[in-house]
């Protein structure tokens, strides 16, 4: 193999400065000056990888990286790197990425509509090793080792629920993917099945070798077109390629998989109601025990996996436990995606071994905060988690600390959020989605969640009293034991852990009819501001209601008794004339 | 097809390895889609056929980066391994241009560089 490429440069400001450009110039001109043009490319890059590192040049092939790059080390990286090819030690800068992808992997990197993409990356190896070799017993073993904790939010063993389920003699046992996939911010189940979806098939074959099932069923929200698709795709490759059907890869094991499509309903994520939905009732969720993994689906012994968990198994066995174990903390084995979105640089996918910090993910991975601003805290957990504030952000992230902090895991949404964002309202926009999604059935769940957004409204309004906040805390409560199934019981969550770690937040809404983010629309006033006022009139020409009167002799005024506050002259104003308050 | 067995799954990892060659690979999941990656990829498509090069353009899934997208990650021989995210039309013809037919690399629209290849 050739190493002939030649020398490449690759640069870029990662500070808040900007000058890449400038820097770029420099660096090519001083090459120029070298007689260097021919034998080095230099290449300004949007992302290297590194943030609040001020200028970072990385050289290729050696992969020399160095970080706070100046103007004066210019010449001395093209005296000693380019034309000496030894290094400046002083500059010198490991660069390690803080993800870690196991599940991810070949997410991006192979065609996920071709199978032999899936085979040439070691796919179906683990399967194969699996049916010459080990007992269904040994399979589980081999989780055991490796600590898996289900990924689509419980954080159940899942060795456990495989023992239950292979334990029990049944005449037909099933294996579920659950691929449901409903809280907002969410997308790390899609890009799976959409990015690698043999994987999920692969361990749903190897789940139906462990606990004796021969059938199994990938239940997906019908929005989910393209993952559709392509799962179809993939059963269809793998039955032609005898991994799926009768007797796979020649053995006496077989299993055979459909696609069961969700309706989109929330509650039809959490397992009872899922297995409802798959039966053709209505996804009404229904008291557990018995859990599915002794009376599921028509009343059989059912394995329901979240696809992430899925995905990972066939890792698991091709690496073994011990290697999955080995990666994360003490509380949590393995690695975890996330779905990072909100006000963060780079918002999208990440996998990162668990027991890292939230503070690593939205700065040394995420880039840091988006616009600048100040962080004020990370959502976890969709509508069943909580907010952690600024301060608790060192905390490693594994199932206990998280729930400890008033959050959970999740399936792994997590939403960066700054100063612009107020507590009560993102309590609120998470309890509503919550209310649309309650299916019903249960009282505290339907009249609690109704109730405690009552609550919420009247506090972002302005007409709540203190003792309002009791009151709230105490159908929180309630609907936390009382509820059928984990949608209620979980759905106070957000409200509970926005109220322990920004009470003041609440009160000035309830005391001071304020609310600092400037999010509470009822809260606020608009007016113009007379000395930074130009009279250009374009507020008045944008107001939609006609609020605003005056005329460019007099100046202008807002009729706060017409105003709607729609924010619209604010958004306008080149001067920053408009107050809101 | 004939069905794999366990003793030929091996045989069909082996031979689906084998292929080498120059590449180009553009992010074709829901949130590459949505950002354009389907225009990206049927020009990537019109200009090799057109200019008759040797590569082949392939569909992957999502790497990640949802920020960035549209991703396309080209490989040349002789060069590194590139992500070139936010590729519009124009970037696509430029990684034509530039980069497969001129063997440099773009400006401004490399999100990732993986050396551990050649
Ligand atoms: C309201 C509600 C919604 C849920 N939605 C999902 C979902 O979309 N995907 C998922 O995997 N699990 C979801 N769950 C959790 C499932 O009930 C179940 O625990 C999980 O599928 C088990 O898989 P695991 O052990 O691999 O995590 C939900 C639970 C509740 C209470």
């Amino acid at each position: 193999m050739t190493m002939g490429y030649k020398k490449i440069v690759l640069l870029k400001d990662t500070g808040s400065t900007g000058r890449t450009k400038e820097f770029y110039n420099l660096f090519l001109e001083q090459c120029r000056l070298e007689n260097l043009q021919d034998d080095v490319q230099i290449v300004r890059v949007a992302d290297i990888g590194m943030y609040d590192k001020g200028i970072v040049v990385r050289i290729i092939p050696g992969d020399i990286t160095y970080a706070g790059v100046t103007e004066a080390h210019i010449q001395k990286i093209i005296q000693q790197t380019l034309k000496n090819n030894k290094p400046v030690k002083e500059l010198l800068f490991t660069r390690a990425s803080k993800q870690m992808r196991v599940v991810l992997k070949s997410c991006g990197e192979i065609d996920p509509e071709n199978i032999k993409d899936y085979i040439a990356c070691d796919g179906y190896q683990a399967l194969k090793t699996m049916l010459a070799k080990s007992s269904s017993e040994d399979v589980i073993n081999e989780l055991k080792t490796s600590g898996l904790r289900g990924r689509g939010g419980g954080g159940f063993p899942t060795w456990m629920k495989w023992k239950f389920a292979r334990q029990i003699e049944a005449d037909q046992k099933y294996i579920i993917c659950n691929a449901d996939e409903g809280d907002p911010g969410a997308y790390m189940d899609r890009s799976v099945l959409e990015g690698d979806p043999h994987s999920v098939v692969e361990g749903m074959i190897i789940a139906g070798y462990a606990v004796g099932a021969t059938k199994g069923f990938v239940y997906v929200r019908a929005e989910y077109e393209l993952a559709i698709e392509r799962v179809e795709k993939t059963i269809e490759q793998a039955r032609e390629y005898g991994l799926l059907g009768e007797h796979i890869l020649g053995s006496d094991f077989s299993f055979d998989l459909e696609i069961r499509l969700g309706a989109g309903a929330f509650v039809c994520g959490e397992e009872t109601a899922l297995i409802a939905s798959i039966e053709g009732k209505r996804g009404y969720p229904s008291p557990r025990p018995p859990y599915p993994s002794v009376k599921g689906l028509w009343g059989k012994p059912t394995v329901i996996n979240n696809v992430e968990t899925l995905a990972t198994v066939p890792v698991i066995l091709r690496k073994g436990g011990a290697w999955f174990a080995s990666i994360g903390s003490e509380n949590a084995k393995g690695t975890k995606v996330f779905a990072l979105t909100g006000k963060v640089k780079n918002s999208g996918l990440i996998e990162v071994p668990m027991g890292i910090t939230l503070r690593e993910i939205v700065f040394d991975i995420g880039g840091g905060m988006l616009n600048g601003k100040k962080i004020k805290a990370v959502q976890t957990g969709g509508p069943s988690g909580g907010v952690i504030p600024e301060h608790l952000l060192d905390t490693p992230v594994d199932y206990e600390n998280l729930q400890k902090l008033g959050s959970i895991m999740g399936s792994g949404g997590m939403i960066v959020m700054d100063e612009d964002d107020c507590m009560v309202d993102i309590a609120k926009f998470y309890l509503k989605f919550c209310v649309d999604e309650s299916c019903g059935k249960c009282a505290p769940c339907r009249i609690g969640g109704f109730q405690m957004l009552g609550y919420l409204n009247k506090i972002s309004e302005g007409k709540a009293g203190e003792d309002d906040i009791e009151l709230l805390e105490r159908i929180c409560n309630a609907s936390k034991k009382a509820s059928l199934c984990g949608l209620g019981q979980t759905s106070p969550n957000p409200v509970l852990s926005t109220l322990k770690y920004f009470r003041e937040e609440y009160l000035e809404h309830i005391r001071d009819r304020k609310c600092r983010a400037r999010k509470c629309v009822d809260l606020l006033t608009y007016h113009i501001g007379q000395e930074k006022c130009k009279r250009c009139s374009i507020c008045m020409r944008n107001c939609p209601v006609n609020a605003i009167s005056g005329d460019k002799q007099q100046g202008f005024l807002i009729d706060v008794n017409k105003c709607v506050k729609c924010g619209k002259c604010f958004d306008v104003c080149k001067f920053d004339a408009i107050i809101r308050e | 097809m004939k069905k794999l067995t366990k003793e030929t799954l091996d045989a069909c990892r082996s031979e689906s390895q084998r292929k080498r060659g120059n590449w180009i690979k553009v992010g074709m999941s829901t949130c590459g889609i949505a950002a354009g990656a389907g225009d990206v990829f049927a020009i990537l498509q019109n200009e090799a056929q057109k200019r008759n090069l040797d590569i082949r353009i392939e569909k992957c899934g999502c790497a990640g980066m949802c920020y960035a997208e549209p991703l396309v990650e080209v490989y040349v021989e002789g060069m590194p391994q590139v992500v070139y995210g936010d590729v519009d039309k124009e970037t696509a013809l430029a990684i034509i241009d530039k980069h497969i037919s001129g063997k440099r690399l773009l400006n401004d629209h490399i999100y990732n560089v993986k050396v551990d290849r050649s």
